[in-house]
């Protein structure tokens, strides 16, 4: 139970996708201007992530060695082109918003690099887990970082307005930039908290 | 060996079968309810078009009901022979055939249809599908003009793949905004519309500045625009300075 406990809460902060791995940055730039977009990316990928951890790890002991990355990709982009469907059938505003973002989850390190690391060596529930995990870890940055960005981009949090009337809104971080910015500095706070530094 | 490989080639069969039975299935059963969402987008555009609001009092986008009831209440859809210019009476786009219906183009049309929007019984502008290829993909898009037929009161485009930041910033209010007021006729002939790459001043009745990192879509745009005005104008020719036919 521990191990459990571990495992889905390594990623949320010393092991984060984002800040630590420097993984699914594209995604984090190009989704986080407002709060909405950027949830229901989070939700996306956690669920991609999640079910591709379980089902590859379900078949780990049959897939063939030399085709298991073919086979991961296949897992993986049947997922997201399954989530990409039921967007654009429920939530067919925000999915143009996103655009090709979800598409692109397929390419996302983190989905790939997971079922490569972890669920070819572990058990199901366990990789079930770790997906959780690591997609929370993916969610909480987006979450953090969207949130910035609505709030001193446009005013508002959640399309609920937060800031004074005469706020305007600084224009930088609605910008690609502002979001390498934002993402920099959060990169350099959480590894200064977590003393966690590259040696050489 | 040979048994090893057949292995592996059976597992990718398998696989790729199951794969693609869970997607076409998906796919089939969410069909109805994504092409649902495609249409009511459409028409919201054409409302956007015409200036109209598209969010309610509460400030949420309109839905199937809210649209469709303004459809029947102000706009009204004729259909135009593309070589005379003359009206198909009594046709809508409904009676067309598969073939024009599914036309990407205007080139590949021989009936074009035409929105009329109607105030206390009099037709106070007119909108028209628009589409033709950008960059990467073919944009689609419908075009208003005001009741006296010289001016353009709207643009707005509803499906594209062009590059997000980039072509992608055609949908953007900045870029769709400029066209409001543009000039399309004057001296009694069609003036070329010009998306410009290097920006155009405001106060430029036939220009508008094109989107930085954008050329090729914005190329796209002076093609299809100025070849559709030309294909309506056919029908705008005579029915300019009629009765009914208000100044803007």
């Amino acid at each position: 139970m521990a191990k459990m406990k571990q495992i889905i809460l390594d990623p949320l902060s010393d092991n984060n996708p984002i800040t630590i791995q420097v993984l699914g940055i594209c995604s984090a730039l190009a989704v986080t201007i407002k709060m909405e977009t950027a949830f229901v990316m989070a939700l996306a990928l956690t669920c991609v992530l999640t079910c591709s951890n379980f089902i590859i790890s379900t078949l780990r002991n049959v897939i063939p060695h030399k085709i298991r990355m073919i086979v991961e990709m296949m897992v993986i982009a049947s997922l997201v082109i399954l989530a990409d469907n039921v967007l654009k059938a429920y939530m067919y505003d925000i999915s143009r918003q996103l655009s090709i973002f979800v598409g692109l989850i397929i390419t996302n390190c983190i989905v790939m690099g997971r079922a490569e690391a972890f669920a070819l060596q572990n058990p199901p529930r366990t990789s079930l887990i770790d997906g959780l995990g690591n997609g929370l870890g993916y969610s909480i940055v987006l979450i953090i970082v969207a949130s910035i960005r609505e709030i001193l981009g446009s005013g508002t949090w959640y399309d609920i307005r937060v800031m004074p009337s005469f706020y305007e809104g600084n224009g930088l971080v609605m910008l690609a930039p502002g979001a390498f910015i934002i993402i920099g500095l959060l990169i350099w706070v959480q590894r200064s908290v977590i003393k966690k530094f590259e040696n050489d | 060996m040979f048994k090893e490989d057949l292995k592996t080639i059976k597992f990718a069969a398998i696989i790729c079968v199951v794969c693609s039975l869970i997607l076409s299935t998906t796919v089939a059963l969410l069909k109805e309810r994504q092409d649902d969402n495609v249409e009511l987008d459409r028409m919201t555009n054409v409302l956007k078009a015409f200036g109209q609001p598209i969010t309610n009092y509460d400030g949420k986008p309109l839905n199937k009901e809210e649209v469709d009831g303004i459809f029947a209440e102000h706009i009204e859809e004729i259909i135009v022979d593309k070589e005379s210019g003359d009206i198909l009476e009594g046709k809508t786009s409904i009676d067309l055939s598969h073939k024009e219906r599914k036309a990407k183009t205007s080139k590949d049309r021989t009936m074009l249809p035409l929105y009329q929007w109607i105030e206390d019984g009099k037709v106070t502008q007119y909108a028209f599908p628009i589409s033709g290829s950008g960059l990467w993909s073919i944009l689609y898009g419908y075009l208003a003009v005001d009741g006296s037929l010289t001016k353009f009161q709207g643009i707005t485009f509803y499906k594209h793949k062009e590059t997000p930041g980039m072509g992608a910033e055609i949908v953007k209010p900045w870029f769709q905004d400029q066209f409001r007021g543009k000039v399309f006729f004057k001296d009694g002939q069609l003036k070329r519309f010009e998306v410009k790459r290097e920006g155009a001043s405001p106060e430029d009745p036939h220009a508008v500045s094109g989107i930085s990192a954008a050329t090729m879509t914005g190329n796209g745009i002076n093609v299809f625009i100025n070849r559709d005005l030309a294909f309506y104008e056919r029908y705008f020719s005579k029915i300019r300075g009629k009765e009914g036919v208000r100044d803007g």
